[in-house]
């Protein structure tokens, strides 16, 4: 009983320390949950990653129209034998501000998918494999900016025969 | 079987205060791993803005304590914030037009960048101004600087004048400006106090909710 008690308590303040944790800097992006993502050995696959960006916020897109800007980049590790590459970000769109004048920043706001291509070798043995990585990205709001950050991005690839 | 319930109730009320005691201690070594024990969050008008020594793009060392007597204007910025650009020309010409009366810009870049090409940016927008690197110490110390731009309005008595975060019109600024050449040098500013590290000044909207699981190969 003690030994139950003692471990529900743990879980709570585990959970709770999380919590306490994380609600001092909410994200301005967030990603869509990954479903199942399967892999036959020797094919190669589209996968979509969905984002989504505050509805107060905008964020620079892959291609800003200037150097200084920060493109948003998403950079993402497969585990062997899974390769993951090609990867296809949105075209932004142009957006002139109140702090930009007639200048217009080529953004993405709401919702944006990035498009990668999975593959896996013949060869490759049936099991699960961890793709882990981020999205930077720097967010502004219609008078201000926030610096960039790094979403973490996690989901996992099934190799089948 | 009374003592057992006895020595149970005593464990589950021990644990009970345990778990209390470690959430408090959690939160206050969160916010004071983000903001340190006493910070300039809250209402910082009147209080004496901290000191700092920072670097200027040519690497020469200045502290904030060096302009007492002036009316400081000291501005967080960073060369990927296209609203902080449009503020610069405005503190130029602030500048030129205060500055004998005892007005002194200070920009401090929030840049990872190398120095060069800060310099380069502020060069390009004709800053006449002293540009400083920012350090977290810095942005920690006015109370975790992270929505930029934010100003700071220094007294030549050393204490905050006012704080404008976001883009605000020239006229804000220029306001904030003569009210700071206006100040008493030998005013006394109040200490930064745990009530204002208790309040917390930065605009904090809401996360987005995350999207609807999709079919990621669809």
């Amino acid at each position: 009983m003690k030994h139950f008690v003692g471990v529900v308590l743990a879980a709570l303040l585990l959970t709770l320390l999380v919590s306490a944790q994380s609600m001092d800097d909410k994200p301005k992006v967030v990603m869509a949950p990954i479903g199942k993502v399967e892999l036959r050995a020797g094919a190669s696959k589209d996968v979509n990653l969905d984002f989504r960006v505050g509805s107060e916020y905008h964020i620079n897109s892959h291609t800003p129209k200037s150097p200084l800007l920060i493109p948003t980049v998403l950079k993402l590790d497969a585990q062997a034998p899974v390769a993951l590459g090609d990867f296809k970000y949105p075209a932004g769109q142009d957006v002139a501000f109140a702090f930009t004048g007639d200048e217009k920043l080529n953004v993405y706001s709401g919702d944006f998918t990035i498009d990668a291509v999975l593959k896996a070798p013949a060869n490759a043995a049936a099991g699960s494999y961890p793709v882990k990585g981020t999205l930077r990205f720097q967010a502004c709001d219609h008078s201000a900016c926030y610096p960039p950050r790094n979403l973490p991005v996690e989901f996992n690839v099934t190799v089948v025969k | 079987m009374e003592s057992l319930v006895k020595r149970n109730a005593l464990v589950f009320v021990a644990l009970t205060v345990a778990v209390l005691a470690m959430l408090a201690s959690g939160k206050y070594l969160d916010r004071t791993r983000k903001h340190g024990p006493l910070k300039l969050i809250g209402d910082v008008k009147g209080v004496e803005a901290p000191d700092f020594a920072l670097l200027t793009l040519d690497g020469h060392k200045v502290k904030l304590s060096d302009y007492r007597g002036k009316a400081v204007l000291l501005n967080f910025w960073a060369t990927w914030c296209p609203p902080c650009k449009v503020e610069m020309p405005w503190f130029v010409d602030l500048q030129k037009q205060y500055g004998k009366d005892g007005l002194v810009v200070l920009g401090v870049a929030m840049d990872d960048t190398e120095p060069g090409e800060i310099a380069k940016f502020a060069s390009d927008l004709g800053v006449n101004y002293t540009v400083l690197l920012g350090t977290n110490k810095v942005s920690d110390d006015y109370g975790d600087v992270q929505y930029l731009p934010t100003t700071f309005f220094i007294g030549r008595n050393g204490a905050i004048v006012d704080k404008l975060t976001g883009l605000l019109d020239r006229k804000d600024i220029e306001d904030d400006v003569r009210k700071t050449l206006a100040t008493d040098p030998d005013a006394p500013g109040r200490p930064v106090t745990v009530q204002q590290n208790q309040a917390d000044a930065q605009p904090k909207p809401a996360a987005p909710q995350v999207p609807e699981p999709k079919d990621a190969t669809r």
